[in-house]
């Protein structure tokens, strides 16, 4: 048994290592069964006695671990057939001297059977322990005798101490006693058997291929029961899965009859809505309605205790709010108020304040914009920036970048009040509109006005933060005073504007409102003075540009910078502007953009006229020649048609119409002369093109032609070799075009890359080949081009299954040899009971998974 | 598939008597909604890709077959034709004698307009053929309802005008004047003017594209859409001046005659020609496609007429003797050519599809001195407009139109509800200019392989074979000092051929094999010394 322990442990590791089929259990036991024969009986026991496939394998395995041991196999045969007492073999099993905790742990369990057994021999013959003993102390004496070793004794048998003991040893001690004799017969005639029956069993792989033909058979029977179960579903074009499906219920009704009250409310409810007695009160004339509703004490007292409470929460409330009324301070107030304001923002707030506190956001936010306060446009910031101050100092830097930051919140548009903005931007959209509306001028020059006064006077300094350190504030002053002068300035310009506002062409007021300007940062410009010179051509120069030119002469050489392009762009538009006022032609008209020598082109215009008109005759007096020969005679009636035309109903000038020069009538007139050859030498042309030619294989200057022997030689033999392949090359490229055989077609075979993306690159899935692909895409399968009986079947979907049908594992069918399959009539996969877990053989479970993924 | 029919065509001299239906009519009716062969299912190896497809095909063959049975329903009426006997020719038949057999509704169909002053007129239809629009040379454009003879709208454009076209319907069409290209409304109200065009000789509209394609004076192809007005593509043909163009209507192909004998085909998306034939040795007059886009009719000032085969591009038959000013096919397959006041159409006589003998099939000749402009059959009718000098003419020519008309493409009886969920449906299948191109089918096909695949294994192994062989039959130079023994001379040969099969890469087994050599190598490499030796070795 110790023995079959062993070979148990090392099998099963052998089998991790296979990784074979797992055999499901009843093959391996039919197996088992069927290989029993070969062997004792005593391994029956075993199989017996253990149910577990372990078992099955150590049986297997167990024979080619014996099978090592040379002749001595057939010894333990003997051995086994004889019955020994149990004992003995323990002693056996304490010899082995295997490495694997798992079996020592067993020797001792085993040796603890020794033990007992030896206890409970004791106890029923009364003899002392050591009679017994003596035999399970044999064992060292068969590791320490030396027994002669032979080839057929090796070392290892004489460890297991299996050939050594011969059976005349073994009976030696019990000679004598009762039953002796009978003993002695019966080994004898066994030995003899022996002798006679036992043969040497087949070579291992030849009886694993046995084994693997018979498990083989076994497996295909099991599985070939599914094959046509498979073969149906891998064929069908449409499985289904829908069908005999009921979901038990079919109104909401149903669903409701079937309700049981589950919770305690439940319950309660049901209790309600099912008395018997409210439903007869109500069925009657509903006076007992009264009696059943009847209100507890507890209830009352509950609700009056409920009411108390309440109350006395609410006095308590009022008291509170009375005294915080009575508080006075003002500080109290305010922080009160503030906090009111923090929790309450926006949608809290009463619209009205909310409208009100936008529209002063706003209002800061237009100052910002204007006076860009906040900008680094300061003295100081350009002066720490332009030193890199700012980025040595970190107070410098913090100063800028918070002004920054005021910048950016001053300036950041209000979206949450929404139509505070809104009419704000339609005040802006007025403004803007103002510059160009020459109604109102003086409108737009008081408001203007208006707005620049409020800057120039709004000149409160902050007292706190940032802007109050002294240099802050000197700077702002600096740049307020500054502001302040250009406020002046404008004011000045708006009066005068508003003075002469009144003869004001729309003109100059367009040209003014382009240099509209608001707040201090705006600079004046007064571009006009500078363009005053050059102005000559304008009859329309006013007063004001002259005193702005006055006013502002100081300026002029900054100005005058900008003045030369102006000047140039004036005196184009001027001399165009004459151009146009000139009765002149209109071909002068596009002429004229390039404005010198106008005149010039206009000339040569005319000229190519008349020159047009000098060769119009010619040709016609030629189609008149011609007239009776048909072929040319539309070109001539289309000319005379158009002449006629023009003559008749139209006064343009005729030079649109152009007749085919003379070259183009020559070419038309000999045209059959040699299209032929053209169109070959055409065709050439395109064939170099898209199949262009080798480059000749040309060496460097000066490399390889040392010597008159290099010279002799020429080009070195691999780029001989390569210019003759690219040449072969390209002439089977040009064998293989379309066109090759066709000498009068020319087929381009450039590859439009926009077409690409209606081919496909990959074959689609099942496809293998791209003749069959192609051959089943030539039919469409829309119901435009099918009759409406074909289109449901030409575009069902491979699985119909209705949401939320369990899809079912097969179940096994016995297969009809007459059934047919039919596209038509859909044939349900979900006929079946839903199979009882785990109950059946594995093979069969196996054959579904495979089933599954097949299907 | 709706088709709704209507007995609209000649019911000439004689029906042909109502035949049995018989199996073999049935069978190629099949054969013609199967559009064309299944693959071959032989060759596939995978079991369950074979059955699939063999199923499909099934209901292919099943659809093909409910749809040829339901044809004998949706398409009822048969065409017209001339049926003559013993010595009679059919193109003896004059109209006058047409107008004494047919039905009243349809002698209504011949007659002549005659406007003399305002020039020969181009001709456009709809596609259903109920809307014509005439322009005019010297202006006068004319929309007219051909079914109850109704002038819808007349103008005068004070312009020359050298070509009309039709919209997708009659709401819209354009018109090639003087100096630029018009489109207008149907109510004669100008909507756009396309200037980008130049001045404009041709002008014609691609249905299922919706793209209005012209060639102006300087050869220039231009393709705008009409949808949104954007120039799709503008081509310089480079081959000079034509006034012949025409679309194949099967693939949407633009082709251009041009003065060099050469007709060229073009499409949007590139600037070079799909395709330049030679078809004549002077220019080229006319050019007509066959409604199934395989055939192209050509007609030369050398006074020839050639059919072409647009599949193979070969010239299927020449007509020698006639020139053709303009060339027009039927829905049916009639061929109509014009010349001064001549028309003659031209029937195929051979009836099968493979080989084409368009022989005569009736003759007309206008007043004299009539010069015949344009020549178009009217979609649906057994009718020819014929626009000319003097005005234009319309006259009977049995067995020119589709009689079955399908309401779904083209419905002549179309309400203004209809029209309206047709436009709809036309614009969203609208399609893509690249679309266009000269075999359409291909279209989700495999990319077309640029370069010839990887060489296979058996050509590598020619190639090597051949190069060992060369390397073997190299002769060796003589050479001296004991160079030239023989043991030397067969070890530089075994040398050449060596590097002769070194050029070419070692064959897919032998890679891997290596590949696993080295594996088993870098294992042994990696093993201890003392443990070298067990490693295993292939």
């Amino acid at each position: 048994m110790g023995e079959k322990r062993r070979s148990t442990s090392k099998t099963l590791g052998k089998n991790k290592r296979r990784k074979g089929p797992h055999l499901p259990n009843s093959i391996l036991k039919t197996i088992a069964n069927e290989k029993r024969p070969l062997n004792s009986d005593e391994e029956d026991d075993e199989i017996d006695s253990d149910d577990a496939i372990v078992d099955l394998y150590e049986y297997e395995e167990g024979v080619p671990e014996e099978e090592s041991r040379k002749n001595n196999r057939y010894d333990p045969v003997v051995n086994y057939n004889y019955e020994l007492p149990e004992d003995f073999e323990d002693e056996n099993v304490e010899s082995d001297d295997d490495d694997e905790g798992g079996n020592s742990d067993n020797e001792e369990g085993e040796g603890d059977d020794v033990v007992r057994h030896t206890r409970m021999l004791q106890a029923v013959t009364g003899m002392p322990s050591a009679a017994f003993d003596g035999e399970s102390k044999r064992k060292p004496v068969l590791f320490t005798e030396a027994y002669p070793e032979s080839e057929f004794n090796p070392t290892r048998d004489v460890l297991e101490g299996k050939g050594l003991l011969t059976i005349d040893e073994l009976m030696a001690p019990i000679e004598g006693k009762p039953g002796f004799n009978e003993l002695e017969k019966r080994i004898s005639r066994m030995q003899k058997d022996a002798q006679a029956v036992v043969h040497a069993p087949l070579p291992k792989p030849e009886r694993e291929r046995l084994e693997r033909k018979a498990v083989k058979g076994l497996v295909d029977k099991e599985f070939n029961k599914w094959v046509h179960m498979v073969k149906r579903n891998r064929e069908a074009p449409t499985v289904y899965f829908n069908q005999n499906v009921s979901l038990g219920y079919s109104t909401v009704g149903a669903i409701a009859s079937e309700f049981q009250p589950r919770t305690d409310f439940e319950k309660k409810m049901a209790s309600v809505l099912n008395d018997n007695e409210l439903g007869e009160a109500h069925d009657e004339d509903g006076a007992k309605l009264l009696e059943l509703n009847e209100v507890s004490v507890e209830d009352q007292i509950k609700y009056r205790d409920h009411i108390a409470k309440m109350r006395s929460l609410l006095f308590r409330h009022e008291l509170k709010s009375k005294r915080i009324k009575k508080i006075k301070s003002k500080t109290y107030h305010r922080l009160k108020g503030k906090d009111l304001k923090k929790s309450a923002m926006g949608a809290l707030m009463d619209p009205e304040m909310a409208k009100e506190e936008a529209m002063k956001q706003e209002a800061r936010r237009v100052e910002e914009r204007m006076t860009l306060k906040h900008k680094n446009t300061g003295k100081w910031a350009k002066r720490m920036i332009s030193r890199g101050l700012n980025v040595k100092y970190d107070g410098t830097r913090a100063a800028i970048s918070e002004q920054l930051q005021i910048n950016a919140t001053l300036s950041r548009k209000m979206n949450s009040t929404n139509d505070g903005s809104s009419s704000d931007e339609s005040d802006d959209e007025e403004e803007l509109n103002d510059g160009s509306d020459q109604d109102t001028p003086s409108k737009l020059i008081a408001k203007a006005r208006e707005k620049t006064l409020k800057t120039v006077e709004d000149d409160e300094v902050p007292n706190s933060g940032l802007l109050s350190l002294p240099f802050m504030a000197r700077a702002m002053k600096k740049k307020n005073e500054e502001a302040i002068e250009g406020g002046k300035r404008a004011l000045e310009e708006y009066e005068e504007w508003e003075n002469s506002g009144g003869e004001e062409n729309p003109k100059k007021t367009a040209v003014v409102s382009g240099r509209r300007v608001f707040g201090a940062t705006a600079k004046v410009e007064a571009p006009k003075e500078s363009r005053k010179d050059s102005d000559n051509f304008y009859d329309n120069s006013d007063s004001d540009n002259d005193t702005e030119g006055i006013e502002n002469n100081d300026l002029g050489a900054v100005r005058d910078t900008a003045s030369p392009a102006r000047n140039t762009g004036a005196i184009t538009e001027t001399e165009f502007d004459d151009d146009v006022e000139n009765p002149a032609s209109k071909t002068t008209f596009d002429v004229a953009l390039f404005a010198s020598g106008s005149w010039k082109k206009m000339k040569g215009c005319q000229n190519a006229e008349t020159k047009k008109k000098l060769k119009k005759h010619v040709p016609y007096s030629k189609g008149q020649d011609k007239k009776e020969s048909r072929d040319d005679e539309s070109e001539d009636s289309e000319s005379e048609a158009e002449e006629m035309v023009d003559g008749i109903l139209t006064s343009a000038s005729k030079e649109t119409y152009e007749i085919p020069s003379q070259a183009e009538l020559i070419q038309r007139a000999f045209a059959g002369d040699d299209v032929v050859d053209e169109f070959e030498k055409e065709k050439q042309e395109v064939l170099n093109q898209e199949v262009p030619e080798p480059e000749k294989p040309v060496l460097v200057p000066g490399w390889g032609q040392w010597t008159n022997i290099q010279k002799k030689r020429g080009l070195p033999s691999w780029m001989v070799r390569e210019h003759e392949d690219a040449k072969k090359k390209r002439t089977l490229d040009l064998k293989t075009r379309k066109d090759a055989r066709l000498r009068h077609v020319i087929i381009s075979e450039k590859v439009d890359k926009k077409v690409e993306k209606l081919h496909t690159t990959t074959l689609p899935f099942p496809y293998t080949s791209k003749e069959v692909f192609e051959h089943s895409m030539r039919m469409p399968i829309g119901p435009e081009f099918n009759p409406a009986t074909i289109v449901g079947s030409l575009n069902r979907p491979e699985v119909v299954k209705r949401a939320g049908v369990i899809i079912k594992p097969l179940k096994f069918e016995e297969a009809n040899p007459n059934e047919k399959v039919d596209d038509e009539h859909p044939r349900s996969n979900q006929k079946q009971n839903p199979k009882k877990g785990g109950k059946t053989g594995k093979g069969q479970s196996k054959g579904k998974s495979k089933q599954k993924t097949k299907a | 598939m709706e088709l709704s029919s209507e007995d609209n065509n000649l019911t000439e001299k004689v029906l042909p008597p109502i035949e049995q239906e018989s199996d073999v009519e049935l069978e190629t009716t099949v054969k013609k909604y199967l559009r064309g062969e299944g693959a071959d299912l032989e060759t596939l190896k995978d079991k369950k890709l074979k059955t699939q497809l063999a199923s499909r095909e099934k209901l292919y063959g099943k659809s093909a077959k409910t749809a040829a049975k339901i044809e004998k329903w949706l398409l009822p009426a048969e065409a017209g034709y001339l049926e003559t006997d013993g010595l009679e020719k059919t193109w003896r038949v004059k109209q006058t004698d047409i107008a004494n057999e047919v039905d009243l509704l349809s002698s209504r169909n011949q007659y002549d307009i005659v406007l003399p002053d305002f020039g020969p007129y181009k001709l456009d239809f709809t596609a259903s053929g109920r809307h014509m629009i005439a322009g005019g040379r010297k202006g006068h454009l004319a929309l007219v309802d051909m079914m109850s003879m109704n002038l819808i709208k007349e103008i005068q454009v004070k312009e020359t005008v050298r070509d009309v076209a039709f919209l997708h319907n009659e709401q819209f069409f354009a018109a090639a004047q003087k100096k630029y290209a018009y489109i207008y409304g149907r109510d004669g109200t100008e909507l756009h003017c396309l200037k980008e065009r130049g001045p404009v000789s041709r002008l014609r509209f691609l249905k299922n594209h919706f793209l209005l394609a012209s060639v102006n004076k300087s050869g220039q192809l231009h393709y705008q859409d009409v949808t949104y007005g954007g120039m799709v593509a503008s081509i310089r043909t480079g081959k000079g001046r034509t006034d012949v163009m025409e679309v194949n209507p099967y693939n949407g192909v633009v082709a251009l005659g041009h003065t060099g004998g050469t007709v060229t085909m073009w499409k949007p998306t590139s600037q070079a020609p799909l395709v330049q034939m030679q078809c004549h040795p002077g220019p080229v007059s006319s050019v007509a496609f066959h409604p199934n886009g395989h055939l192209m009719a050509t007609s030369g000032k050398e006074r020839k007429l050639k059919i072409w085969d647009l599949r193979k591009f070969e010239e299927v038959q020449t007509i020698h003797g006639f020139h053709a000013k303009t060339l027009s096919f039927s829905q049916k397959g009639l061929l109509a050519a014009g010349t001064g006041s001549f028309v003659q159409i031209l029937g195929d006589s051979s009836g099968g599809s493979s080989s084409h003998n368009y022989s005569r099939y009736m003759n007309h000749s206008m007043v004299k001195g009539y010069q015949i402009e344009k020549l178009m059959f009217r979609p649906y009718e057994d009718v020819i407009g014929i626009g000319h000098s003097m005005g234009w003419s319309s006259i009977l020519i049995p067995g020119s139109g589709e009689p079955n008309f399908d309401s779904w493409v083209a419905n002549p009886f179309e309400t203004s509800k209809q029209r309206r969920e047709k436009e709809v449906h036309l614009l969203l299948d609208k399609l893509p200019p690249e679309t266009i191109m000269l075999d359409p089918s291909k279209i989700g096909a495999m990319k077309p392989s640029r370069r010839k695949e990887k060489q296979s294994r058996e050509e590598i192994e020619a190639e090597k074979e051949v190069a060992i062989e060369a390397a073997k039959s190299t002769e060796l130079k003589k050479k001296t000092k004991g160079r030239n023994k023989p043991s030397k001379r067969t070890k530089k040969k075994k040398e050449m051929v060596e590097n002769a099969k070194r050029t070419f890469p070692e064959q897919g087994h032998n890679n891997t094999a290596s590949k696993k050599r080295r594996i088993g190598e870098d294992a042994a490499a990696e093993l201890p010394a003392s443990l070298k030796r067990f490693a295993r070795k292939n």
